[in-house]
């Protein structure tokens, strides 16, 4: 299992933890992850909302650099995915807008030929590996441990993209279970985080966060575990921010599935990882020492 | 209200994330659903939809309202006639932006994009942890590239128009 491995932005510059923890769990399962060189941003949702074709043109040269290493790529972050998905669907179905984009290409010797899948880490582990060999990888279940899954909106929508084979959030459920953590439902599970909204608007960010934590807490759970890197980092440093601006104690630990199946495969975190978490982990960690 | 520019509809349905605003039945289910909806009273899509039907161009494109918009696709998959709502969002941007209309924050990513070929810029502080970690350098990015794309496609000139 051989793999184009799109990083992303987020997670290299701010969760060196997160990429990680994907390392050292992706071998276990005989995932080679291969470094894409010279890529660029996927062209998230903000490049996206000034330009339709830049954005295009930027997810291709991505997709093409991929296509030229003959794999498919595996991304981590929701928004890569989302950005990389689309753009690759739209481009192989549209003759048009496909010839436009290979027009601005052109210039650095590039042709989008629509030969590259994109897919993200959950859902290669799920479908790929399979969730016996997750299960059978585990030496230190997370017994009992009630966690909030936040999938992060581009893991499952728009529906229409992902289709039957990409299983989304129940393969993240199933993922986490077989560490045995318990997936607890909560309401607001498939609302966005607000992260989107960080550096254009904090505040409504903030407030969005809030409903999204709310909920959480009235499932009683212990954790949150997600695979997005902006849920990832805005309901870790959001739960400071509402402390500080509404007094409001929400105290849940937030551990990236990465982590959370690192940890269940008995390879601990260094000091340096547990002190990138805002909200301290330590105790979480504790419950899968004691089985 | 300024005069009511019959054509907008049309406008926007022709830009390639814009046809869903013909289907648009005015049902509200998209505002429902909006997560910034809940926590921003203002924030309404069915509204913003509604203008555009009506025409209401300068009213549309001056607005802050669609950059409020989370692009989680929420309302995308509950709009009972696929009129996908957040790709018109998107078309409504794409078009407020030719216009030199974009919040600041926007700007700034767009800035780092064509700069350095990426939106988020690593820490000091994680360039540390990368070394200790054993992860090497950020992923190597192509600037030179991304520059040329993005000057063909006009992005440099865009952005530049940002206030």
């Amino acid at each position: 299992m051989k793999y184009a491995f799109f990083a992303g932005c987020l997670i290299p510059a701010r969760e060196p933890q997160y990429e990680n923890s994907v390392r050292k769990i992706a071998p276990k399962f005989g995932m080679e992850l291969v470094k894409m060189e010279g890529t660029n941003c996927c062209a998230p949702f903000s490049i996206q909302s000034l330009d339709y074709t830049s954005w295009l043109a930027l997810a291709a040269r991505n997709l093409c650099l991929a296509e030229k290493m003959g794999l498919n790529i595996v991304t981590l972050c929701n928004d890569c995915y989302e950005s990389l998905l689309m753009a690759n669907t739209i481009l192989k179905e549209n003759k048009e807008t496909r010839e436009k984009v290979n027009k601005a290409l052109a210039d650095v010797d590039l042709e989008f030929k629509g030969k590259t899948d994109v897919k993200i880490f959950s859902d290669v582990l799920y479908e790929e590996v399979g969730l016996e060999k997750v299960k059978n990888a585990v030496k230190r279940p997370f017994n009992g441990l009630r966690v909030a899954v936040q999938p992060g909106c581009h893991l499952s929508k728009p529906k229409r993209l992902h289709f039957e084979q990409r299983m989304g959030i129940m393969a993240l459920d199933e993922l986490v279970e077989a560490t045995g953590a318990i997936s607890v439902p909560y309401e607001r599970k498939e609302a966005c985080c607000g992260g989107p909204l960080r550096g254009i608007n904090d505040e409504v960010a903030l407030n969005v966060a809030k409903q999204k934590l709310d909920s959480m807490k009235a499932a009683s759970v212990d954790a949150i575990v997600t695979v997005c890197p902006f849920c990832y980092l805005e309901l870790d440093m959001g739960q400071i921010e509402i402390r500080r601006h509404t007094k409001t104690e929400y105290d849940l630990p937030v551990l990236s599935f990465a982590e959370l199946l690192r940890v269940a495969m008995g390879m601990d975190l260094e000091e340096w990882e547990l002190k990138a978490h805002r909200i301290p982990i330590t105790k979480l960690l504790n419950i899968a020492e004691a089985k | 209200m300024s005069h009511p520019e019959a054509g907008f509809m049309h406008e926007v349905a022709s830009t390639p994330r814009g046809r869903g605003v013909l289907a648009c039945i005015q049902c509200g289910r998209c505002t429902s659903s909006c997560p910034v909806s809940k926590v921003v009273q203002e924030h309404n899509p069915r509204k913003l939809m509604e203008m555009i039907i009506l025409g209401l161009r300068s009213e549309v494109l001056g607005e802050q309202l669609p950059w409020y918009c989370l692009s989680c696709f929420t309302c995308l998959d509950r709009c009972p006639q696929g009129g996908d709502v957040g790709e018109v969002m998107f078309a409504i941007r794409n078009l407020t932006a030719r216009e030199g209309n974009f919040p600041e924050g926007i700007l700034t990513q767009a800035r780092s994009l064509f700069e350095n070929g990426r939106v988020v810029m690593a820490s000091r502080m994680a360039l540390v942890q990368r070394k200790k970690y054993g992860l090497g350098e950020e992923p190597s990015v192509d600037v030179e590239a991304v520059q040329k794309i993005l000057k063909k496609t006009r992005f440099d000139k865009l952005i530049s128009k940002g206030k």
